[in-house]
């Protein structure tokens, strides 16, 4: 006869006290059942979670300094014609700050062809596109992406060709018009820029502009103390030159 | 070690689980009789394989989960030119968390595989408890629950063009466990469970 059949037939014949007290220590029995298996389940859960913290160190996505750029691929206009781009072909992912590789810097800029602060400033974009590339500065080399979005007016890709031509803006503009690339990273106005190490690591936004990422110290750091904008060109030039990977 | 040699360490595991599930299970579960004397029964053979299934469905989750975590620290560790392609849905930002509680997805699958392991335990420790058949049918309702979820996941592989091994591996673990409960359910009912006892004790 099982335990539980005799503590029925205890229970059941109203042996009173002790029918309640072998009724608790079946409750027992069955709460230490749910307690081991607890502690077994707990225990396989937790082992996989220290498994997991201990063999990786995930970085959040995003585009505040220090965190991962999102990846985004589409179509980009080079100069020639419109041809599939993958932002994640200009990443080295093995790239370090004290890196002796001659892995480029990105310099991401979000803009509208209708609107006017991006036109404004497009001349100069497209001279420090220039000026930043390896042979003209002792810098490292830094890639010029723009990404086209249509938040202002109707836009097309016409325009942007149109656009880039009239600035002299000899880099990859790369087709965001339904601004799904624009909602990946957070722009909700343009122009915007952003630095992206080598390593695909966000080190400076236009949005948090006197915030730069260093990556010897793996923390942020004050681009300028002084009461002003910080431009691409300038966290350029203090970020990359801080520990622009050995140059 | 190739990604796809440890994958298929998960899939024995789970495979061998599945196997305790079949009537081969009777002759496989041999190797624990000595050590495991609730195997030499129908109940044990099913929890044994049931606690296969989930320590797999587990692994491989976690396993997933460590891809997220190397995946947001550049690296790449499952991609190819084919279409089994990890990279591109457990690195894709858009897809790789749940909806509701942005979560990556490994973590989720090592929670409910954890909470699957428990009733799986608890029924297996005390296989006599009244509460046996409602751990039953709560394990069954969980991994009916979680076809959605799977459907969904599907969904994203369909619209990327791509599958993701491990991601798979781990939807046929909840598969699996739903036949597992299934069958522990239908001998809950029989009198197979407990064969020459009363099954359970009921109370006043």
């Amino acid at each position: 006869m099982s335990l539980h059949q005799t503590i029925g037939l205890i229970d059941v014949n109203g042996f009173g006290k002790i029918g309640e007290n072998m009724n608790s220590m079946l409750h027992n029995e069955e709460a230490s059942a749910r307690s081991e298996a607890g502690i077994v389940a707990m225990s396989m859960f937790f082992a996989g979670l220290l498994v997991v913290a201990f063999t990786s160190s995930p970085i959040a996505s995003g585009t505040q300094a220090g965190e991962r750029a999102p990846i985004f691929s589409g179509e980009a206009y080079d100069g020639t014609s419109w041809k599939s781009f993958e932002f994640d072909d200009l990443l080295d992912v093995s790239w370090t700050w004290n890196s002796t590789n001659d892995a480029p810097w990105i310099a991401v800029e979000f803009l509208d062809t209708d609107c006017g602060y991006c036109k404004n400033s497009a001349e100069e974009v497209g001279v420090w596109a220039q000026t930043y590339s390896a042979d003209q500065w002792i810098g490292p080399d830094v890639i010029f992406i723009a990404i086209a979005v249509e938040f202002v007016a109707d836009s097309s890709r016409a325009e942007i060709v149109e656009f880039r031509t009239q600035y002299s803006n000899d880099f990859r503009f790369v087709d965001d018009l339904d601004i799904s690339i624009a909602k990946e990273w957070d722009v909700t106005a343009t122009p915007s820029y952003f630095l992206v190490q080598p390593d695909g690591i966000v080190a400076w936004n236009s949005a948090v502009d006197k915030l730069g990422w260093d990556a010897k110290e793996d923390d942020t750091f004050a681009i300028t103390s002084e009461d002003r904008r910080v431009e691409l060109n300038e966290a350029i030039e203090v970020i990359t030159l801080r520990n622009g990977g050995g140059q | 070690m190739n990604e796809y040699a440890v994958l298929s360490i998960h899939g024995v595991i789970i495979l061998f689980g599945l196997l305790l599930l079949t009537p081969f299970g009777s002759s496989i579960a041999t190797i624990f009789h000595s050590r495991y004397e609730s195997t030499k029964t129908k109940r044990g053979q099913l929890i044994a394989g049931m606690v296969f299934v989930c320590f797999g469905g587990f692994t491989v989750s976690a396993h997933t989960l460590w891809m997220h975590n190397k995946l947001s620290e550049g690296q790449s560790v499952c991609s190819g030119d084919t279409i089994l392609n990890c990279d591109g849905l457990i690195g894709n930002l858009s897809y790789n968390t749940d909806p509701l509680f942005s979560q990556p997805w490994g973590l989720i699958g090592m929670v409910a595989f954890t909470a699957l392991m428990w009733l799986v335990l608890t029924i297996g420790k005390d296989p006599m408890s009244p509460q046996t058949p409602l751990f039953i049918k709560v394990g069954l309702g969980a991994t009916i629950a979680g076809l959605p979820i799977i459907g969904l996941l599907v969904s994203y592989e369909i619209k990327e063009g791509l599958i993701c091994p491990f991601c798979t591996t781990a939807h046929i673990a909840n598969v699996i466990a739903l036949v597992g409960f299934f069958l522990l359910f239908q001998l809950n009912e029989s009198e197979d469970w407990a064969p020459g006892t009363k099954k359970y004790f009921s109370r006043k």
